[in-house]
């Protein structure tokens, strides 16, 4: 497996604020990353350095080169959607397509053609008559279109409404991904793209809170729900996380013990979306 | 190079102005030209003038010129800055075109493309009132089909395109370094810190050097470009007698001398700079 994505020691600052403190993680080929945060955590920071958009210190290697420097020759092999609609009003997008077609060696016009043919949205329409919904169908009809080695996603359902954010996921699970696909994915809904993800990495206040396969989550957490009279054995077992919920608490474990957390209570792994909330609140508490 | 026609392209699509603005002030003329009283008054009353086809020609250039240069001084200001306002910055800087050649396409379209097409048009504007001017019968008309003057004509806007362009080239490394900065109100920004400069100057030090330079720069130029009478003086001397004395223009433009005045290389290489400084922000900014 190769690695698109290396960052050594990332780091970004905003006059006195740091963005991104030492940031340090890779991604490899063919993964499906989620690159997931609380607001301010640094997600913008990691994805605009990873795409060339903004200067930054420490190493950093996308697709084996510097991407700030490179950010043109870097984006014959990556494209991205950074935010909802930043299409520009005036465009058509038939002048849409014409462009990105003349100046993207890697741009298949037909494929964004039929891409387009799904959504009934017609070619002589500006961005400006559309719908925020219509307007990410349309970006990102434009953006798979293009064969890229790596595909960043920035909060690109952002303030869509759910029918929007689902038509979204759909075109892009069915019409994009393979195996062959990366993509870095950075979302506030971490329930709609769970299913897709093949990592995640967890950044809080500019620091790597957790970089972990989905696949190891299984193996490295539990989460155990047991009742009141279960609850000081349980927490005996040394949970890094708990919560109440219907009368029941939820315990997480790290390495957990399965058998021993098996006698006490339910024991299932937690959702990426669980694990999030469990990981961040004990590094805020 | 193929980018850089489909850039300076997607710059007419965004700035639909850059070429319904002439067509109407065209056809605005033409209209007047077709039915207007104004025209056949002048005509007649001065109908033994042997110049009145120049005079007509000159001013139907100047209301371009002027238009134009309003226009492109506003696109210039405006066009690194709408694309961070409307965050679109975000979709161009996805696909695989430097920093560079947006920034030089977008100082061609304001410098080259947006005079080129205001030339055509006043061109074809003038072309078009002669046919109708012959049609109507007007005196004038005859003037306006000299050659010669037609010749001159041309040849006055092209060395007025590139002249300016050479002359003008830190006003427009300016305005483009503000239009990547600011992040609101780009005119104020491009106006007041150059007044405060020049106030601080005086107060500080006593001295008017920026002054000067600034006023050099922006009333220098038919000094430098144009011999004497400057175009200004042709100008005004034209509206009292119909002509420039000489009855040509040919003795006016002096592209020699214009290039052997140190001003004009001194503006390009400020121009250079601050069109890498207007880069150098393009790589780094994108949102306003």
């Amino acid at each position: 497996m190769s690695l698109l994505i290396e960052a050594h020691e990332l780091t970004k600052k905003y006059g006195s604020h740091t963005a991104l403190d030492r940031v340090s993680f890779s991604v490899g080929s063919g993964r499906v990353v989620g690159l997931i945060g609380p607001n301010g955590a640094g997600k913008t920071s990691a994805l605009r350095a990873i795409l060339g958009l903004t200067s930054y210190t420490g190493r950093l290697a996308v697709l084996g080169r510097e991407p700030f420097a490179n950010r043109a020759t870097l984006m014959r092999e990556a494209s991205f959607i950074a935010d909802v609609a930043v299409l520009p009003p005036w465009l058509r997008v038939d002048q849409a397509i014409d462009f990105v077609a003349a100046v993207h060696p890697r741009f298949r016009r037909d494929r964004a053609l039929a891409l387009l043919a799904k959504t009934q949205i017609g070619g002589r329409r500006r961005v400006r008559e559309l719908s925020k919904g219509m307007k990410a169908q349309v970006h990102l009809a434009l953006t798979m279109a293009i064969d890229a080695r790596l595909l960043v996603l920035d909060e690109p359902t952002l303030g869509l409404d759910i029918l929007a954010r689902r038509s979204f996921y759909d075109a892009l699970i069915n019409d994009y991904m393979d195996d062959t696909r990366t993509i870095l994915v950075t979302t506030h809904q971490v329930e709609e793209i769970e299913n897709l993800l093949t990592d995640v990495i967890f950044i809080d206040r500019g620091r790597v809170a957790l970089d972990t396969s989905v696949a190891a989550i299984a193996a490295n957490y539990a989460v155990l729900a047991v009742g009141d009279d279960r609850l000081a054995a349980a927490r005996a077992e040394q949970p890094f996380f708990e919560r109440r919920l219907l009368g029941k608490t939820l315990l997480y474990f790290e390495q957990p013990k399965p058998d021993r957390l098996a006698v006490l209570g339910e024991v299932q792994t937690p959702s990426v979306a669980d694990l999030f909330v469990a990981k961040l609140s004990r590094v805020a508490a | 190079m193929k980018t850089y026609a489909w850039l300076v392209r997607r710059e007419f699509w965004e700035n639909r102005a850059i070429w319904i603005m002439p067509l109407v002030i065209g056809c605005a003329l033409i209209l007047a030209a077709a039915f207007g009283r104004v025209e056949l008054g002048m005509a007649t009353s001065a109908g033994d003038s042997p110049d009145l086809g120049g005079m007509l020609l000159f001013a139907f250039g100047v209301i371009f010129i002027v238009v134009m240069n309003i226009y492109a001084t506003w696109y210039l200001l405006d066009c690194l800055y709408s694309e961070r306002k409307d965050r679109s910055v975000l979709f161009w800087k996805s696909l695989p075109v430097s920093d560079t050649a947006t920034v030089l396409a977008k100082l061609f379209t304001g410098v080259i493309a947006i005079p080129l097409v205001y030339f055509l048009t006043a061109d074809l504007t003038t072309f078009s009132i002669a046919v109708i001017l012959s049609i109507r019968g007007q005196t004038a008309a005859g003037e306006l089909w000299r050659p010669d003057r037609w010749l001159q004509l041309q040849a006055l806007w092209l060395y007025l395109i590139v002249t300016t362009a050479i002359w003008y080239a830190p006003v427009a490394g300016w305005l483009m370094v503000v239009s990547a900065w600011a992040r609101r109100a780009v005119l104020l920004w491009s106006v007041l810190p150059l007044a405060a400069a020049c106030v601080l100057e005086r107060w500080f030090f006593g001295t008017h050097v920026l002054t000067k330079a600034l006023g050099l720069r922006l009333l220098g130029y038919a000094g430098a470009a144009f011999n004497q009478p400057t175009t200004v003086d042709a100008w005004s001397r034209m509206s009292d007698t119909g002509v420039p004395r000489t009855n040509s223009l040919w003795p006016m433009l002096d592209p020699l001398r214009f290039l052997e005045n140190a001003q004009t290389w001194v503006g390009v290489a400020v121009g250079a700079a601050l069109l890498v400084g207007a880069i150098q922000l393009r790589l780094r900014r994108c949102e306003s």
